[in-house]
């Protein structure tokens, strides 16, 4: 398990991340949320002992995290990290050697990653040579070569076209299914709402929501009705506690204050005719999120 | 030395010594070293006129023939020239011989004259070179002198005495001065020796730093920094650039020295074919040079300093690459690199500067002090201590210097390093640097 404690730090006069604590069990994915400069790459940071906290505790299995168990923890970080000029396999054998694989056991793994992500013919390529999404896919095999307990991921799925990012999706998740706790960051609200079970959101450094997303969609009070059929925008808005109507193609959304407010919705669509929808669901955790991080950004 | 270190070293190594510029320019070095250990079998194979020697006609008046060859032939030899003349009696008159002259014949006509003993002209068609002409000059002047004795009618003994040398007998007071042999063995050191010794070191410590500094960059600006320093503590991969730097300027120097030794290998295979005048002069040089070291005592004094030397060069090579690499690890490109290791490289051409120009500002106190500055002590120490400038004591203590600084920088480098490699802006640079000197962990 890693467990973040009341973790505190400053750039000089910045405060960068604030009192932050969270935890993660085996087989969990984590999603840690926030805007640009929220204090995420530097809580990675905090965890890979990259930086040094000014307060707070961080642990692994119950041990603190330092060299000697290290190599418990990969890391793919949000910029390209490989060194260009390296063939892949060079540059694989390198950064596993370093976290302690006898080169054996790395090729072995390396073939079995470039077989599952469909890149075998790019093993004696030059990383400069590959394409975005493909230096991606070998940025990911160097952070899960080694088999560690904890897999941090700084926006995986940068530069990747769709068929990419459910390769990866489907690495993560059989991660997750051998019992690896994974922490990662997304701007991509959706991918996080796919196989998240907990997330935190950061504001400047300051978790603002935290906890299952299950929880965290129930707990929010404001809903969204999906209507089609023949309504008026304006009779919609005039309902108390809607507080927005909005169309797409020909479905109305119509987003409440809270739950209280569907059995007025409905009486009124009881009234209109040709209804084909209606169907009250949880606000998406995109909506959450700009509520969320909103609130607190100015 | 851990896996992980060796892992560390192993690929700064592989990146430098499996690259095709490497190959290249040792293919290139080698071919360098072994021509100029042969030029002079070069120059003999495409030929040209250096056999083709000058002629010397005498036409000879005074009866002054042999004794001139003789002292022309002596003198040549002292300037080692001998074999790039012939001097014969001319059979013809000057005027004849005038009308053919060639472009590498000299006509000297000797006559006696009543005021001055000897008269001498001298006929060339192209102006005379000053060593044919000091040569002829030093020639004249001696046989003159004999004529006049001659005409003198002095004693055997007479003569003897008047034409012996002055016997002289030299006397220091200074105590250290018996460890060297005063005026041939400062001969021999600016003769070029100290400047041959210098250039080694002033390259390769200029190859160290650029070349440590463009690693650290090229990891730093491609963000694999993150995922080594999660991988490995900041120490482990700064010693590791530096072994791995350190190592392969030893690799490199052991390769020219091996490119020499085959150079040298070539030059004795073939000693016995072919001998040039050219070989016999470089030969006789290098031989020279080395008679001469050991007969002034230079090499007694090179061996007495020689262990001191050794751990202030290693010391030193270790101090530039420390200091280059805690430079590259505050850059964020290799730009910016180039620009904040000019004042090193400034540091760097002056310890070289200074040692060139040691020994004609003997005495000199700021050359002296300078010798106990560290980085300029490595190139000028050692050099003073040659020319007696400094005793070994005084080496020694430039040395104790020089460990000091280093583990100095090593202590607070290895702190600005671990902040300084993985911070990406220039923001605050000298800040964030300062700060991380306070911190105690590492």
């Amino acid at each position: 398990m890693l467990k973040v404690k009341e973790i505190t730090k400053y750039y000089g006069d910045l405060l960068a991340v604030d009192n932050l604590s969270f935890e993660i069990n085996d087989g969990e994915i984590f999603g840690l949320l926030g805007v640009n400069g929220a204090g995420k790459t530097t809580t990675f940071r905090l965890i890979l002992g990259l930086i040094d906290k000014n307060h707070g505790e961080i642990t692994l299995d119950g041990e603190k995290i330092d060299y000697n168990n290290i190599s418990n923890i990969g890391f793919l970080p949000e910029e390209r990290s490989l060194l260009t000029k390296m063939t892949v396999l060079d540059q694989v054998v390198y950064y596993a050697s370093l976290k302690g694989m006898e080169k054996d056991k790395i090729l072995k793994e390396l073939d079995y990653w470039l077989e599952r992500f469909n890149i075998t013919e790019y093993k004696d390529i030059k990383i400069k040579d590959l394409s975005k999404g493909n230096q991606q896919k070998i940025q990911f095999i160097c952070a899960v070569i080694h088999n560690p307990k904890l897999i941090i991921l700084d926006e995986p799925f940068s530069g990747l076209d769709p068929i990419n990012v459910e390769m990866i999706m489907s690495a993560i998740r059989d991660l997750k299914k051998n019992g690896k706790m994974i922490i990662f960051s997304s701007h991509r609200m959706e991918h996080v709402e796919l196989f998240c079970e907990k997330l935190i959101i950061l504001v400047h450094g300051k978790s603002v929501l935290s906890g299952s997303i299950n929880k965290i969609k129930k707990d929010y009070q404001k809903k969204n009705i999906h209507i089609v059929g023949d309504v008026n925008k304006e009779d919609l808005l005039n309902i108390k506690g809607v507080v927005d109507v909005s169309k797409i193609s020909n479905e109305y959304i119509v987003k409440i204050e809270n739950d209280s407010i569907v059995e007025n919705v409905f009486k009124y669509i009881k009234k209109c005719e040709n209804i084909t929808k209606f169907s009250v669901e949880d606000a998406t955790l995109n909506e959450i999120f700009i509520d969320k991080v909103g609130e607190k950004y100015e | 030395m851990n896996k992980k270190m060796i892992c560390l070293i192993k690929h700064s190594l592989n990146k430098k010594i499996k690259t095709k510029w490497f190959v290249a320019v040792n293919i290139l070095l080698a071919v360098l070293i072994i021509a100029l250990s042969n030029i002079d079998r070069i120059i003999s194979f495409f030929g040209g006129d250096f056999e083709n020697k000058t002629k010397v006609y005498i036409v000879d008046n005074a009866n002054v023939y042999d004794n001139f060859k003789n002292y022309f032939d002596e003198n040549a030899k002292a300037l080692e020239d001998i074999g790039d003349y012939k001097v014969s009696k001319a059979k013809k008159s000057k005027e004849k011989l005038k009308e053919k002259i060639k472009e590498d014949e000299i006509i000297i006509e000797i006559n006696t004259s009543d005021t001055n003993y000897l008269e001498a002209e001298v006929t060339s068609y192209n102006t005379i070179s000053m060593i044919t002409s000091t040569l002829i000059s030093s020639t004249l002047n001696s046989i003159k002198n004999d004529y006049v004795i001659l005409q003198s009618h002095l004693t055997e003994q007479e003569i003897a005495s008047l034409t012996s040398n002055v016997e002289i007998t030299k006397t220091t007071t200074n105590p250290d001065v018996d460890t060297y042999k005063d005026s041939e063995y400062k001969d021999i050191l600016s003769s070029g020796i100290i400047t041959i010794f210098i250039i080694p070191f002033f390259i390769f410590i200029v190859t160290l730093t650029q070349m440590l500094g463009a690693e650290i960059n090229d990891e730093k600006s491609s963000r694999g920094m993150e995922i080594i320093i999660s991988s490995v503590p900041a120490k482990t991969h700064f010693l590791s650039k530096i072994i791995a730097s350190l190592s392969f300027v030893l690799f490199q120097t052991l390769l020219i020295l091996s490119y020499g030794a085959i150079g040298l290998i070539i030059r004795k295979i073939f000693s016995g074919i072919n001998k040039s005048g050219i070989s016999n002069v470089v030969s006789g040089y290098v031989s020279d040079i080395f008679k001469s070291i050991k007969s002034s005592g230079l090499l007694d004094v090179l061996l007495k300093g020689l262990p001191i030397f050794i751990v202030l060069i290693v010391v030193s090579f270790l101090a530039y690459a420390l200091l280059a690499a805690v430079l590259a690890s505050v850059t964020t490109n290799i730009e910016d690199y180039q620009q904040i290791q000019t004042p090193l490289m400034m540091i760097i051409m002056a310890g070289y500067f200074l040692a060139i120009m040691a020994n004609a500002f003997e005495g000199a106190l700021f050359i002296k002090i300078m010798a106990f500055v560290p980085f300029i002590s490595v190139l000028l120490a050692p050099v003073m201590y040659l020319l007696g400038q400094i005793s070994l004591i005084g080496l020694l203590i430039s040395t104790i210097i020089m460990i000091l600084t280093t583990i100095i920088i090593y202590h607070f480098g290895l702190r600005i390093y671990k902040v300084g490699i993985l911070n990406y802006s220039s923001t605050n640079l000298w800040k964030k640097m300062f700060n991380s000197l306070k911190k105690e962990q590492v």
